[in-house]
């Protein structure tokens, strides 16, 4: 019985010896002149945070709005009135659709983001100078990801775009040409 | 005749009875509370809060959101090269207002630009 324990209690301390420095790991090791030069920055630093926050929220308001609107009141209805009219739109209502997921992962990371720059703009950087490093790290990969995304939101619209205009020179220009 | 005094006197001594008015307020204000919770926890997980310009520190920039209506193409119609031209020009007009892959770039937020490099 007590060798269970023992043996029990040994394996649970290995555990934990084995995961605490793997989490140790994960914080940034900075050197005390980096910290104070965190420290001293703090203010500046939050002053412009909260400004690219701020800004950050009209520049998503008119892109999502007008993102939403080029899906639903332009792409979706030319789909509808091509389909109406018997037209094979498979290959546009493919890119709508691949823009609309694109959209709704646009919105989540959005999301994502503005969480942590909330969380960010809150923080006092005098007293946890490394929490707050790593906390903008965050935000700063975050806010490269609504960037991938809004590149791809463009391209799809390229892409879009490129097919109506193939989809007009065979259905229409090469009738005109008889 | 004295049946309704009589319940009265009966459940008059059950002490949720007796003190049913403060029940009342308590359990009111606990429904609404809870209400309240669920509405917050809504507003925070559906993305709302992200559109929500009367947030603190974000007064500044409430004239910055664009209220132009959007024009919008119709669903039904016939279709012809015409059709299609008209379409592509609202698609240009409507897409210009989005051209912008610069936005979000995180340049803004590099260590150097905060002054939280090191040294």
């Amino acid at each position: 019985m007590r060798k269970i324990i023992f043996s029990t209690v040994f394996v649970m301390i290995a555990a934990v010896a084995a995961i605490v420095p793997v989490f140790a790991k994960d914080r940034t090791t900075m050197t005390d002149e980096h910290i104070e030069h965190i420290k001293a920055n703090c203010r500046v630093a939050l002053a412009t945070l909260g400004r690219i926050h701020a800004n950050d929220a009209p520049q998503y308001i008119n892109s999502n709005q007008i993102y939403f609107s080029v899906g639903d009141k332009l792409m979706a209805r030319l789909n509808s009135r091509l389909t109406l009219n018997q037209y094979d739109a498979s290959d546009l209502v493919k890119t709508t659709s691949d823009y609309d997921e694109a959209l709704k992962k646009f919105r989540m990371i959005y999301k994502a983001y503005d969480d942590t720059m909330s969380e960010l703009v809150r923080m006092d950087c005098q007293r946890t100078p490394v929490t707050f490093y790593d906390r903008v790290a965050v935000a700063r990969e975050q806010r490269a990801v609504v960037h991938d995304t809004v590149v791809e939101l463009q391209e799809l619209i390229a892409q879009y775009r490129e097919q109506v205009e193939e989809f007009k020179e065979k259905h229409f220009t090469g009738a005109s040409d008889e | 005749m004295n049946e309704p005094n009589d319940q009265h006197e009966q459940i008059a001594h059950i002490p949720w009875y007796r003190h049913r008015l403060l029940h009342l307020v308590i359990g009111s204000v606990t429904i609404a509370f809870l209400l309240v919770l669920v509405a917050m926890a809504l507003y925070a997980s559906s993305g709302s809060a992200q559109l929500d310009l009367s947030r603190p520190g974000f007064k500044s920039v409430q004239d910055k959101v664009d209220a132009t209506v959007f024009e919008s193409f119709p669903a039904s119609g016939e279709v012809n090269a015409e059709v299609l031209d008209e379409f592509l020009e609202l698609y240009d007009k409507q897409t210009k207002r989005v051209d912008s892959t610069d936005a979000f770039s995180e340049n803004a937020l590099k260590n150097e630009a905060l002054g939280i490099d090191a040294p």
